[in-house]
C-alpha cells in the first residue's frame, strides 16, 4: 500500500492523488486475508461454503458462526472481520424483516442485495467512520430463482455464477472457472466446494472446519446448513480425492 | 360530518344534502380462467342527493391491478392514491411487475392501520404471472382471497343471485356478463347505487374498460326500458 | 345501609320522598342550575365526570373499534399426547354469513397451534406477529424453537398491551402444543389480557355450549379418537344453537409429531324427530 505514511489514508472522505480512497483499500484487504469462503450457483439452488480455521485446540466445534440466516429465503457467508460481518447480517435481516411487514412477501435478493451494499457504502462518506472489513456472499432464493451476490466494503455488489473471497480466493476462481456450474445439482456442488477448499488450504497440517449452506430444492427452497451426514460425506469425498492426487504425484 | 350551517337558509337542506360524500355502491370482482373482471356502478351520494352521476370507482393501482372502492369517498380516494404511490415505488425498486397480492396487502395496510379513521370497503383485483386473483377487503381490514367479491351497500341485494349463478369455470364473456347482470340486479333495488356500468376485464393482454350508459341496461322485474 | 332522606324532598316538592337531586332545580332557584363537570345534572356524584361536558366537538377520543368480520366458538380439548383444537370455518359480517373458507386455525410452528375467534383482521395481524417471531426464531438457529407456553405468555403481553392503550384486538385466542420435553400445554387469552390455562376450554358461546360437555367427559388421558368424538359432539350443539355458525368445521392436532390441520368438514345434524314435525301435536293451542 503506497498510501502509508503518505497522510492520504487516515479517513475515507479523504482521496489520494492517483484517486484512491485507502481506508475503503484497507477494508478489502481485511477481507482478502480472511480464511477462503465462496459460493456456487447450480442449477437447482446456491451453496455456501466457509473454511474456518480451529484457532485452538480449546475452541468448541462449530463455535463460531460465519454463514448465518438473514431470513427463510436468503442467508450470508461473511468473510473478513467478524463483528464487523455481524453488524452486516443483522442489517440484513433487519431489511428483510422490513419488507416483509411492509409489502407482506419475501425481500427478492436484488433487493437485499442493493440495500445492503447501500448500506455498506454509507460508511465510506464520513470521515468518522471506519468502512466494514467484511464482505457478504448473498445466497437468495426468491419468485425469479435462486441467486449469488457478493457485497463488498467499498459498497459494491455483483451477481456471480459462483465466485469466492479471502486468501485463497484466486484458486478458488480457478477451480470454480473449470467446472460447468449451469449443469451442477447442489448435492454435487457441495462435494466440489469440499474438494476445492481440501485443495486450496494453504497452512497444511492446520486444522480447520468446512461450514457450508445451502438453499435449494432439496432444503425446500428454505436457506439452512447442509445437513451433518451430507457434509460429512462430501469431506470424505474431498479427502479420498486428496489422497489419491498424492498418491499420483 | 357537514353541519347544517354551512347550508342555512335552505329549508330542506341540513342532512338529507350535506351528509359525507359516499360511494353507497355496488362493486364486484371475478376470477376467471385467463384474468378477472370488476365492475361498479356509477353512483355517488350525499345523503338522499346524487353528488356524482357518472363516478368512476374503478381506480388503477398499477398497469395490471385496479381497485373497486367502496365507502367513503374521500378515504379511498386517500388509501389509492397513497397505494399508488408505494406501488409505483416498490415496482421501481424491484425492477419488475409486483404482485397483485403485494398490491392487495398495501391496500390491507392502510384499511388495517388506519381502520378507526376510515370508512373503506375495497376490492382489489388484478393480473400476474400466477394469472388473475382477488382480494377482498372489507370494513375492519381483513384480506381475504376469494374466487369472486362484491361489495358495497348494493351488494347486499345480490348476494343470493350472486351464490346462484357464480361459477369456478366461467370464460371471459360469461365472468363479464355475471358482473353486468349482478349490477344491473343492485342497482334496480339499491337506491344508492345506479347511473351506469364500468368494468375493466385484465388478463394477459392488459385491462381494457368498457362503459354501458344506464339505459343501455336490461330492465329488471317492474321497470320500464328505456325510451328508443 | 345508605342513608336515606326522612322528609320529602325539596326539589322533588311536598309529599315526595327520594333522595335529594345532586344539583337544585330551578324549583328552587332563581336560575337555571349550571352543570359543571364534577357536578352533573344527571345527578351523580362528585368525581364521576359528565362524558357530555368533557367530550371535544368530535366526540370522546376513541380507539375501541367494533369488530366486522368476525369469526365465532373455538374449543380445545387436551388427550393422551397431544391437543386438539376445533372451531367452523365462517367469517361473519354483522350478522351476514359472508364468507365461509376462512380458516382460524394457524401452525406457528412444529409444536404450537393457534386459533381465533373475533375480529378477523385482527387475528391475521396476530398471525403476522406470530410469524414474524417464528421467523426470528428460524434465523436465530440455534435448534431452540419457541414452545406453546411461551407463545401463549408472548400473547397474553400482547393483547394486554393493546387493551392498555384502549385499544384491544377484538379476539379471544385458543393456543394449544405440546412443550419440548412432552407435556401437552392448552390455554386461552381473552381481547382484554384475560388468561388461563386449563384441559379444555372454550371461547364464546362455546364457553356455554360445550364447556358442560368437556367437563363431563374430557379427560387428560382420553385417546384421540374419543377426543375428536367429543369435539364433533360439542361443535355439533354450537351448530344447532350459535346462529352465527356454519356447518362447516376444522379440527387441528397438535401432538409430539407436529401440527396438523385438518381439511374441512361437515356434520351430520339430526331434525327427524316427529315431535319437530308436529311440535304442538300434544299441547293444542300452543305455538
Amino acid at each position: 500500500m503506497s498510501g502509508i505514511g503518505t497522510g492520504y489514508d487516515l479517513s475515507a472522505t479523504t482521496y489520494s492523488p492517483d484517486g484512491k480512497v485507502f481506508q475503503t483499500d484497507y477494508a478489502q484487504k481485511a477481507v482478502d486475508n480472511s480464511s477462503t469462503a465462496l459460493g456456487i450457483k447450480c442449477k437447482d439452488g446456491i451453496v455456501l461454503a466457509v473454511e474456518k480455521l480451529v484457532v485452538s485446540k480449546l475452541l468448541v466445534e462449530r463455535s463460531s458462526r460465519r454463514i448465518h440466516n438473514v431470513d427463510r429465503h436468503a442467508g450470508i457467508c461473511v468473510a473478513g472481520l467478524l463483528p464487523d460481518g455481524r453488524m452486516v447480517v443483522n442489517r440484513a435481516a433487519e431489511e428483510a424483516s422490513n419488507y416483509k411487514s411492509f409489502y407482506g412477501e419475501p425481500i427478492p435478493g436484488r433487493v437485499l442485495c442493493e440495500r445492503l451494499a447501500s448500506y455498506m457504502h454509507l460508511f465510506n462518506l464520513y470521515w468518522s467512520m471506519r468502512p466494514y472489513g467484511t464482505a457478504g456472499l448473498l445466497a437468495t432464493y426468491d419468485e425469479d430463482g435462486p441467486a449469488l451476490y457478493l457485497v463488498e466494503p467499498s459498497g459494491v455488489a455483483h451477481k456471480y455464477h459462483g465466485t469466492a473471497v479471502g486468501k485463497a480466493r484466486q484458486a478458488v476462481k480457478n477451480e470454480l472457472e473449470k467446472m460447468k456450474l449451469g449443469q451442477l445439482t447442489c448435492r454435487e456442488a457441495v462435494v466440489e466446494a469440499a474438494k476445492i477448499l481440501h485443495k486450496v488450504h494453504e497452512e497444511d497440517g492446520k486444522p480447520f472446519e468446512i461450514e457450508m449452506s445451502w438453499i435449494c430444492d432439496d432444503s425446500g427452497r428454505v436457506h439452512q446448513r447442509v445437513p451433518a451426514e451430507v457434509l460429512a460425506e462430501a469431506e470424505a469425498a474431498a479427502k479420498a480425492a486428496m489422497e489419491e492426487s498424492d498418491m499420483e504425484d | 360530518m357537514a353541519s347544517s350551517r354551512l347550508v342555512a337558509g335552505s329549508a330542506v337542506a341540513d342532512a338529507e344534502f350535506s351528509r359525507d360524500i359516499s360511494l353507497g355502491t355496488t362493486i364486484i370482482a371475478v376470477q376467471f380462467a385467463g384474468g378477472v373482471v370488476l365492475g361498479a356502478d356509477s353512483r355517488t351520494s350525499s345523503g338522499s342527493y346524487v353528488a356524482n352521476r357518472t363516478q368512476d370507482k374503478i381506480t388503477p393501482l398499477l398497469d395490471h391491478v385496479y381497485l373497486c372502492r367502496s365507502g367513503s369517498a374521500s378515504d379511498t380516494q386517500a388509501i389509492a392514491g397513497y397505494v399508488q404511490y408505494y406501488l409505483a415505488q416498490l415496482q421501481a425498486e424491484r425492477g419488475g411487475p409486483v404482485r397483485v397480492e403485494t398490491a392487495a396487502m398495501m391496500a390491507m395496510q392502510m384499511a388495517y392501520g388506519n381502520k378507526n379513521a376510515l370508512q373503506a370497503g375495497l376490492i382489489v383485483a388484478g393480473f400476474d404471472a400466477d394469472g388473475g386473483s382477488v382480494y377482498a377487503i372489507p370494513l375492519g381490514g381483513t384480506l381475504l382471497r376469494v374466487p369472486f367479491a362484491i361489495g358495497g351497500s348494493g351488494s347486499a341485494y345480490i348476494t343470493g343471485w350472486c351464490d346462484k349463478n357464480w361459477r369456478g369455470d366461467m370464460s371471459r364473456d360469461e365472468a363479464l356478463d355475471f358482473v353486468r347482470n349482478a349490477l344491473r340486479h343492485a342497482m334496480a333495488r339499491d337506491s344508492s347505487s345506479g347511473g351506469c356500468v364500468r368494468t375493466v376485464v385484465i388478463d394477459a393482454a392488459g385491462a381494457s374498460r368498457e362503459f354501458i350508459p344506464g339505459p343501455k341496461l336490461q330492465p329488471t322485474y317492474d321497470e320500464l326500458p328505456a325510451p328508443a | 345501609m345508605l342513608p336515606r332522606p326522612t322528609t320529602h324532598s325539596k326539589a322533588l316538592g311536598p309529599g315526595v320522598a327520594g333522595p335529594e337531586l345532586a344539583v337544585a332545580t330551578s324549583a328552587v332557584l332563581d336560575r337555571p342550575p349550571q352543570p359543571t363537570a364534577q357536578r352533573p345534572l344527571s345527578g351523580a356524584q362528585a368525581f364521576s365526570v359528565d362524558p357530555s361536558l368533557v367530550e371535544s366537538a368530535d366526540g370522546p377520543r376513541q380507539h375501541t373499534q367494533y369488530p366486522y368480520v368476525t369469526g365465532t366458538s373455538v374449543l380445545a380439548v387436551k388427550y393422551a399426547g397431544g391437543v386438539m383444537l376445533a372451531c367452523d370455518t365462517l367469517g361473519a359480517y354483522g350478522s351476514t354469513k359472508r364468507y365461509k373458507s376462512l380458516e382460524r386455525i394457524i401452525r406457528v410452528n412444529a409444536r404450537t397451534a393457534v386459533a381465533a375467534g373475533g375480529e378477523i383482521s385482527d387475528f391475521q395481524y396476530i398471525t403476522r406477529l406470530l410469524e414474524e417471531l417464528a421467523t426470528d426464531d428460524y434465523r436465530t438457529d440455534d435448534g431452540i424453537e419457541l414452545g406453546p407456553r411461551e407463545v401463549f405468555s408472548y400473547l397474553t403481553r400482547v393483547m394486554y398491551n393493546r387493551r392498555g392503550k384502549m385499544d384491544p384486538l377484538w379476539n379471544s385466542l385458543v393456543v394449544g402444543g405440546v412443550e419440548a420435553d412432552g407435556t401437552v400445554f392448552l390455554g386461552t387469552v381473552g381481547m382484554i389480557g384475560t388468561h388461563y390455562t386449563d384441559s379444555h376450554v372454550a371461547t364464546g358461546f362455546g364457553a356455554h355450549l360445550a364447556r358442560p360437555m368437556f367437563r363431563e367427559r374430557q379427560s387428560d388421558d382420553m385417546s384421540e379418537a374419543d377426543a375428536e368424538a367429543l369435539l364433533r359432539d360439542a361443535l355439533r350443539v354450537c351448530y344447532y344453537r350459535d346462529k352465527q355458525s356454519i356447518n362447516k368445521f376444522q379440527v387441528a392436532k397438535a401432538t409430539g409429531e407436529g401440527v396438523a390441520i385438518g381439511k374441512p368438514f361437515a356434520l351430520e345434524t339430526k331434525w327427524d324427530y316427529k315431535a319437530f314435525a308436529a311440535p304442538t301435536k300434544w299441547a293444542i293451542g300452543a305455538w
